[in-house]
């Protein structure tokens, strides 16, 4: 939601104010604020780095010159676009960065569930978010045990790349075998059994919670609107 | 050959609360037989995983042949110390049996004729003769497991580490097992291995280490190992000494904690 909001607010002015409220207040609150700087910093660096380079001094419609740096020139023009993109890759980051620590898939997967979302499609959703860790520590695993039958991989990067590439089809065709394995444990747990689930355990969801949310997707129309009938300058 | 030690050897893993090896002092030389034995998460795979450099001590030393091994890369020591893994679908990779058991040695330097005999040779030790070919996705988990000991037995290294090579094996494979860490120990190889089989521990070793919560609570012969008075510490980490032992103690013929020394003893 905040992402959406970011992109329609425009200008510079609104995307911080929406990532202030919607995104640095919650996580100060949850006490997850350094975090989420750090992990959303790590996301988006290069990008920004990029966005503002690119467009600090190669901005076409660029003509106030703040500086000179050898061929190119810095533009005014170019670092308040560079500046605007900046505000809305935050907020689209810090957003999502925000979701991501907050929410435990199977929370995520229960909730989608009690939202009439099949369980099938709710255990895909969980599966491939879920796999990703699994996927690393059976890499880590299985270089390991190469490198304990003399597989260099602490030498130059293009070593330890000829070291490790060849273990990367197998790492995946492991984890592709270990579906098969995984439908079957499904299956005899009654998986695909019709009908709907007794759930045992449901994710809170509070009165505050579901006002926020409401908020945030009215919020979403009425910018729509208000940026087409122009109300939205002073945001500039 | 090698002299391995560690000294004051603990380790704590990243997200672990407890120190998985706690002040370990070993010293194993160069021949020996050695069994590490001790309840599921006493430590065992993290105290072996030292010895060729997989973990790196949080407080103490690792030594080969009196040598701090710090500076040195798992890919060097691995011309020292082979380890084949608890989970063997965690060290195979390769498309062919051949293939898989090449890996090690062929890290190592060796290639062409030399290569084919070491292969064909470690292959034969364990009843895959006539399978170089086979994919190791179709042979069972006790048989991939062997393949993962061969694959390491081929290294020929001087020092051989075993993560639960009997783990999951029939009398069959358990006999291929000792045959190979007898093969080993004559051509004066080290053998370390992880065993949760006390009657296979006290036939195929000359010492056995006991872990508990990363200590070492016991460590001498199979003899002493097993003999009455150390029931007490064996049960402690949920070990049952082997059964001829049981018996020989109850009929007062002292030490015999195998099948044969039992019946000699009879
Ligand atoms: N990767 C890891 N991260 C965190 N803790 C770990 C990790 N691996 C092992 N441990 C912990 O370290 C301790 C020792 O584990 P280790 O695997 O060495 O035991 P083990 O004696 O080999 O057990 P088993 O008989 O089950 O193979 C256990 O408490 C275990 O939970
Ligand atoms: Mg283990």
């Amino acid at each position: 939601m905040t992402t959406a909001l970011a992109v329609l607010a425009g200008g510079l002015l609104g995307p911080a104010l929406l990532t202030a409220v919607a995104v640095v207040v919650p996580a100060v609150i949850g006490r997850i604020f350094g975090r989420l700087l750090r992990t959303a910093l790590l996301l988006t660096l290069p990008i920004a780095v990029s966005v503002l380079v690119v467009n600090l001094f190669f901005f076409p419609a660029g003509r106030d010159v703040l500086f000179q740096l050898g061929p190119v020139t810095a533009t005014a023009e170019g670092l308040e676009f560079a500046l605007e993109t900046l505000a809305r890759i935050g907020a689209i980051s810090g957003a999502i960065t925000l979701f991501y620590l907050t929410t435990p898939p199977s929370e995520l997967v229960l909730d989608l569930e009690r939202r009439g979302v099949s369980p099938r499609i709710a255990f895909v959703a969980l599966a491939s978010v879920q796999t990703v860790p699994a996927l690393v520590e059976r890499a880590a695993t299985i270089t390991a045990a190469q490198r304990a039958r003399g597989l260099d991989t602490e030498g130059s990067l293009w070593r330890r790349l000829r070291g490790v590439l060849p273990l990367a089809g197998p790492v995946l065709l492991g984890s592709i075998t270990e579906v098969e394995a995984r439908t079957l444990a499904l299956e005899a747990r009654g998986f695909t059994r019709p009908g709907r689930r007794t759930l045992l355990w449901w994710p809170p969801d509070s009165a505050r919670q579901r006002l926020a949310r409401w908020v945030l997707v009215l919020a979403v129309p009425l910018l729509l609107v208000a940026r087409a009938l122009g109300w939205l300058g002073w945001l500039n | 050959m090698t002299d391995l030690a560690l000294e004051g050897v603990s380790y704590r893993y990243r997200q672990g609360a407890t120190l998985a090896l706690d002040g370990i002092d070993l010293h194993i030389r160069a021949g020996e037989r050695v069994a590490v034995v001790g309840q599921n998460g006493s430590g065992k795979t993290t105290l072996v995983r030292h010895l060729n450099g997989l973990l790196r001590p949080t407080l103490g030393r690792v030594l080969h042949d009196g040598r701090d091994v710090a500076r040195r890369t798992v890919a060097q020591l691995a011309r020292t110390v082979g380890l084949a893994f608890q989970d063997p679908d965690r060290q195979i990779f390769a498309g062919s049996v051949r293939r898989e058991v090449e890996f090690g040695p062929r890290n190592l330097g060796i290639s062409g004729g030399e290569l084919h005999r070491v292969v064909d040779e470690a292959l034969a030790e364990v009843g895959f003769a006539g399978e170089a070919s086979t994919n190791p996705y179709d042979l069972g988990a006790s048989r991939r497991k062997l393949l993962a000991l061969a694959s390491v037995q081929s290294m020929g290294t001087p020092v051989l580490i075993l993560d639960e090579p009997t783990t999951g094996q029939d009398m069959r494979g358990v006999e291929i097992v000792k045959l190979l860490i007898d093969r080993a120990h004559a051509a004066g190889r080290t053998v370390i291995a992880i065993s949760h089989d006390m009657e296979f521990v006290a036939a195929s070793f000359d010492r056995v280490v006991v872990l508990r919560l990363g200590r070492v609570i016991l460590d001498g012969s199979p003899a002493s190992a097993f003999d009455e008075g150390s029931w007490e510490a064996l049960r402690s980490t949920y070990l049952e000494p082997p059964l001829p032992a049981i018996i020989g103690s109850r009929l007062g013929l002292g030490a015999t904690p195998t099948d044969d020394e039992l019946l000699a003893a009879l």
